[in-house]
């Protein structure tokens, strides 16, 4: 009965722990770039530090974790296989950190050369994620709101990689297109079509399992993604006929959509059995608090545009979705996956022979907790940076490296329990 | 717990895993030939799904409007 645990599906633990690992570095690199400029990466959105922040956040940090979860989780949640996996995950990590590097480099410098290499390179590594990715997912029925949630959210990642390589292109040759609407399109495709369906369609699945919660009702579990699809291909259409009212209708949609799913989450935690809130359900609740916040912001805007004149809102709003959303929810979730993958692979060493320990002597809830509050604080200097910049910037900047820092020490000290288990487990199975 | 499916039911919805799994064989191990169990859950299970199509179990399953995946497993 045990020897059912194993789960051969499974790729190898080095598969995702390389995305968790090299992930935290590009946060701690986020924060020592905002320490370093201070006020003036905070001044607008088009400054050259501040595009080189925002991608070594979204791509670095958030597209490197969610690309390596996926790696792992594709099997279990959609039971599609991805070939070789274990050589897919160190080609998807090695080009998703040296493309990041140059693209950012490229930002920083003005330097058009880089960018288009490091967009060259993000661009072949997301068209190799996606071909093996599209595979893995060729002949999987789409039976759950989950499988149709992680299909829609790769037509996503094609639309905001595609959209990116047009931008980095139009930047380097000097190409005559409406940047601006360009680059609202290429966050949304990113933020909305590939970030906000990938979550949902986890949460489906992650939130009643790790939370205890009850299921999301099955009806707008299945049109989420359709819509917000829709929605993005809508607003495409909308930039490429310049028509600046659908643009903004879509806008105003796009935020109402993520609302509720985001009130539905939020009502769906509160009816959660498990009674004490983990560091996963507080990462959760700041990343919904905050994704509310940052969707009003952004349903204001649709309806008022003249206030995105004010260089502070965009940099609020960037700022709250980034570090009050997307990366708590991830954190979150790094949280609950890597102590079970942990778990699953001393259960299958030991061989149904040797018991493993129990997940949280692997990771202790204490050591979660300090990371937590570590984050806390810098998100609190983050968004008191927004207010006033020249105050709070830099501290902000080292406090949001010193929680990235010690997201990576505390996963690595979970790892090196692991390893320490794992040779125990084998000098029992030897020993007997 | 009875269904109008089947009197073998697992209810598996709040369970953290590997629970809703290790209760699910437990359940099989003691089917009769000829039997049918049901296994409830928020999510669809590919990794049991594998396994059962292994051991040569059938299983189809429905997904009710409040998000339970209602698994129905021949012995």
């Amino acid at each position: 009965m045990q020897a059912l645990l194993s789960f051969e599906n499974a790729p190898p633990f080095a598969a995702p722990l390389r995305f968790f690992l090299t992930a935290p570095a590009f946060g701690v690199l986020g924060g020592v770039l905002l320490a370093w400029f201070g006020a003036d990466i905070m001044a607008s959105r088009w400054m050259p530090a501040t595009l080189a922040l925002t991608h070594l956040i979204t791509v670095g940090f958030m597209l490197q974790i969610m690309l390596g979860a996926l790696i792992q989780i594709l099997p279990v949640v959609a039971g599609a296989n991805l070939p070789r996996p274990l050589l897919l995950a160190r080609v998807v990590n090695v080009g998703l950190s040296l493309g990041t590097l140059l693209l950012a480099g490229g930002f920083l410098h003005s330097h058009p050369s880089l960018l288009a290499a490091g967009a060259g390179v993000l661009g072949l590594t997301a068209c190799i994620f996606l071909g093996s990715a599209a595979l893995a997912l060729r002949g999987v029925p789409t039976t759950s709101p989950t499988i149709r949630g992680l299909k829609l959210a790769m037509l996503g990642l094609g639309g905001v990689v595609g959209l990116g390589l047009i931008l980095a292109l139009a930047l380097v040759f000097g190409w005559n297109i409406p940047l601006l609407q360009l680059v609202d399109l290429h966050a949304a495709w990113g933020f909305a079509g590939w970030g906000g369906v990938l979550l949902a369609a986890v949460a489906f699945v992650v939130v009643p399992m790790f939370q205890l919660t009850p299921g999301y009702p099955a009806r707008p579990s299945w049109w989420f993604p359709r819509v917000i699809l829709g929605v993005l291909m809508l607003w495409t259409l909308a930039v490429l006929a310049r028509w600046p009212a659908v643009i903004a209708l879509c806008q105003a949609a796009a935020a109402l959509v993520g609302t509720a799913f985001a009130l539905l989450t939020m009502r769906l935690q509160s009816l959660r059995r498990r009674a004490r809130p983990d560091v996963t359900y507080r990462y959760w609740q700041l990343g919904l608090v905050a994704a509310i916040f940052a969707l009003i912001m952004l349903f204001t805007a649709a309806v008022s545009p003249a206030i995105v004149d004010n260089p502070r809102w965009t940099i609020a709003f960037g700022v709250i979705l980034m570090a009050g959303a997307f990366i708590p929810f991830i954190i979150g979730m790094i949280y609950k996956i890597v102590p079970f993958l942990a778990w699953l692979h001393l259960q299958n060493c030991g061989q149904a022979k040797v018991p493993a320990p129990a997940m949280n002597k692997l990771l202790p809830d204490s050591e979660m907790q300090a990371q937590w509050r570590s984050y806390l604080v810098a998100f609190v200097l983050l968004a008191l940076a927004c207010l006033f910049p020249e105050w709070f910037a830099r501290v902000s900047g080292v406090a949001f490296a010193v929680a990235n820092a010690w997201l990576m020490l505390t996963l690595l000290r979970a790892i090196r329990r692991y390893r320490q288990h794992t040779v125990l487990i084998l000098e029992k199975l030897a020993a007997r | 717990m009875n269904h109008p499916k089947t009197p073998h039911v697992v209810d598996a919805r709040y369970m953290e895993p590997p629970e809703p799994f290790v209760q699910t064989m437990e359940m099989l191990d003691r089917l009769q030939p000829g039997e049918r169990m049901l296994l409830l859950l928020f999510r669809e299970p590919h990794p049991l799904y594998k396994i059962l199509r292994q051991n040569g179990h059938d299983y189809e399953t429905e997904l009710t409007a409040d998000g339970t995946f209602e698994i129905l497993i021949s012995r």
